[in-house]
């Protein structure tokens, strides 16, 4: 019998039943953009914290301020892994944002996928005078002229930190080449009668690093054939000298945590003096200098066949799925934000590389490398830089095969050729 | 009381069937199918046959998954349980101190596990928290508890002990309301010592809150997934890559749909093999036999 006001139990079984008819529907590729208050939605899904949160929302204001026509949302998805987990599960259930920004590594592996939008017809793509080190061209495996399908944003590189009051106490400079890191990360380390360690040398057991040290070892991670090498004896030499560091000379301590737990578990024992010298990104230059009570020296990453790092950070990528018009704004958005203004201010307020060649003019011309010579440093060593290997597999090698094999070498001392030989019978592995 | 008819049996237990099956049975069917395939959500999965259980035993790994979980589940089960019992033999009388302490260490429960893995992580803290305080006043030096591989998994296991020894002591003080007190004072007109009356009358009158306990600590223990992910991310060198927070490794951090499938078809067939003895076990101690 029917009673108005009343909720019968067939009508909640109905309407459950037509929920779960209706469900596949939701995950349907959108195909009309949305609007708020007469303004076309851009959804950007980003992966900061701190203060580098706090710049990139100020310039998304600016933006969002600078016109009527398009309004930019920014939503935060947490750090970079946990912000590419939520936008593959979006992008397979076709509720992706338009824009987004991911670790370089894994623009290959999307650009496969065929997620990610051609950015090369859109206007003035091509000719955006990006610095050659730090842009996609160059950088995918085997060569040729693949789509436009990424844009610089936040990029960086490894580079070393030194507490400059305690370089001066213990009369050192910074190492050069890994023999004087050796010599002053001893020279640095200081044991107290307690038991108490003031470390000499610290980096997260990562694989950034680690290609970092292949590199400068003489390797590279991928042959010209495709083959993933890791770097063949190169790869097993800047393990072993790890694990030199750590159970041999006892002058290093790997910090405790993974990914950027241990990045910052670092900083912070940099900023409390409990480590002499790091490695760590030039991303954390502004932050050390403002947080530090010593002078903090930055220095290339030493070398030992020869000076070599690769590139880190994010690449801007729009997604292919959203409406066309989304898109065109999104291409807008990221076209303000390489304008030597915009790419000025990212660079100089948070320490990421100024990714175009008329905002780095404008800096040498307004005199701020003199006044920043951290910063002198992080450019000069762009010059050493070792393109990426893009492949698809890419990602998936250093997250599955690499990491926890380099953990497994430095923390238990397994043996280093054995390690990387499962790792490359591993990488060849179908995922 | 008998059916009226043979299908009323099933139409009864026909929505709890389905919803069952809607929620348990064909996602464990579909993960078992996807182990079959390499697959990343994005591009199209390719049939793979078994390569996803090779590439996940192979060097042992899967080997060490399994027997890390059991491990860690065996040291948060014992702990709670032998925590709890002690905890509610001692506490187990009348007075304000004695309800504000049991209040106290059941507190715990009701944290939720980021809040208790963030509070552990500053408390184990080798240079700012007050382990490393500690360390440095018995001038033991830095002590990195979480990034030890050897001593990683089993101070995981004592924050999930000191999380749910809260809700084991209060089944166990439930349990201990139970116990007559008449049989109590029996044993002591008997000449029995308070020891003898543990052992000999309320343990035994405690074995089945003993069971739940065990039961649902070991389901806990088995979904451990938070504390992982807040302490330790599986680190250091996988010492505490548990089979939930691995399974969430392979899928979103290693994009492998593929490997995750069949880690958790292994999953579903470990814990079955776990439940499976547990009836058994079960059913031998109360006298049951088919």
């Amino acid at each position: 019998m029917y009673r108005p006001g009343v909720i019968a139990r067939r009508d909640l079984l109905r309407a459950w039943g037509s929920s779960i008819a209706l469900s596949p529907l939701a995950c349907g590729q959108r195909s009309r953009p949305e609007h708020r208050d007469g303004r076309l939605v851009v959804t950007f899904w980003y992966a900061y914290g701190d203060l580098v949160r706090k710049v990139m929302l100020d310039l998304v204001a600016a933006f969002n301020a600078s016109q009527a026509r398009v309004f930019v949302e920014a939503v935060h998805q947490g750090d970079y892994y946990e912000c590419l987990a939520k936008l593959r599960t979006a992008l397979a259930a076709g509720a992706a944002p338009t824009l987004s920004h991911v670790v370089c590594e894994v623009v290959p592996y999307l650009a496969r996928a065929g997620v990610l939008e051609d950015l090369g017809g859109y206007e003035g793509a091509r000719a955006l005078p990006f610095v050659p080190a730090l842009e996609q061209r160059g950088t995918f495996s085997g060569g040729g002229d693949p789509p436009l399908v990424s844009i610089p944003f936040n990029r960086s590189t490894p580079i070393a930190f030194l507490n400059g009051r305690m370089l001066d106490e213990a009369h050192v400079a910074a190492p050069r080449t890994w023999d004087e890191l050796v010599d002053v990360a001893h020279a640095l380390t200081r044991r107290a009668a307690n038991g108490e360690v003031r470390w000499g040398f610290e980096v997260p057991i990562s694989w950034w690093y680690w290609v970092a040290m292949v590199g400068q070892a003489g390797g590279r991670l991928v042959e010209p054939g495709g083959r993933v090498s890791l770097g063949g004896e190169a790869g097993e030499k800047a393990l072993r000298f790890w694990q030199r560091l750590v159970r041999t000379e006892r002058v290093m301590r790997p910090p405790p945590g993974r990914d950027y737990q241990a990045w910052q578990s670092s900083n912070e024992s940099f900023l409390q003096g409990r480590i002499a010298m790091m490695w760590s990104s030039t991303a954390y230059v502004r932050y050390l200098e403002q947080n530090a009570r010593f002078p903090v020296v930055a220095a290339a990453l030493p070398r030992d066949v020869r000076a070599s790092v690769p590139t880190g950070g994010t690449m801007f990528v729009v997604l292919r799925a959203a409406p066309d018009e989304e898109k065109k704004a999104a291409w807008d958005f990221v076209r303000w934000m390489c304008d030597a203004e915009q790419t000025l201010a990212w660079s100089t307020r948070t320490g990421y590389m100024p990714v175009t060649r008329p905002a780095v003019e404008r800096l040498v011309d307004r005199g701020w490398y003199a006044l920043h010579p951290n910063d002198r440093v992080a450019y000069d060593q762009l010059a050493a830089v070792a393109p990426w290997p893009w492949a698809p597999e890419l990602f998936r090698v250093e997250r599955d095969v690499v990491e926890p094999r380099l953990e497994e070498g430095v923390l238990e001392g397994v043996d280093a050729h054995a390690l990387m030989d499962e790792a490359r019978e591993e990488a060849g592995r179908p995922a | 009381m008998r059916p009226r008819s043979s299908w009323h049996p099933w139409a009864l237990l026909g929505p709890t069937l389905a919803l069952l099956a809607l929620f348990f049975l064909v996602p464990i069917g579909v993960a078992a199918y996807e182990s079959l395939f390499s697959w990343d959500m994005l591009t199209p999965p390719r049939y793979v046959g078994s390569a996803n259980y090779a590439a996940l035993a192979a060097h042992g790994e899967l080997l060490r998954v399994a027997l890390r979980t059991l491990g860690y589940s065996v040291l948060v089960v014992t702990g709670t349980m032998t925590l709890g019992l002690a905890l509610a033999l001692l506490l187990d009388r009348p007075g304000r101190f004695f309800g504000f302490v049991r209040a106290s260490v059941f507190s715990a429960y009701v944290v939720s596990w980021v809040a208790v893995a963030l509070l552990w992580m500053w408390l184990l803290d080798g240079n700012s928290g007050a382990l490393g305080g500690l360390m440095r006043v018995l001038g033991v030096g830095p002590l990195s508890l979480l990034g030890d591989p050897r001593w990683a998994l089993p101070t995981l296991a004592v924050v999930g002990v000191w999380k749910l020894t809260g809700y084991a002591m209060v089944v166990f003080l439930a349990g201990l309301q139970a116990v007559p007190r008449s049989l109590l004072e029996a044993a002591a007109l008997d000449g029995a010592g308070p020891g003898s009356r543990l052992r000999h009358v309320t343990l035994p009158l405690l074995a089945p809150t003993a069971a739940f306990v065990a039961t649902t600590s070991l389901v806990t223990s088995f979904q451990a997934f938070d504390v992982v992910r807040i302490m330790t991310q599986g680190g250091p060198a996988r010492a505490t890559e548990l089979f939930v927070y691995a399974i969430y490794e392979q899928i979103f951090l290693n994009l492998s749909v593929g490997r995750a499938s069949a880690l958790t078809l292994v999953f579903f067939l470990l814990l079955l093999a776990v439940a499976g003895l547990q009836l058994r076990a079960g059913r031998a101690r109360s006298g049951v036999s088919r």
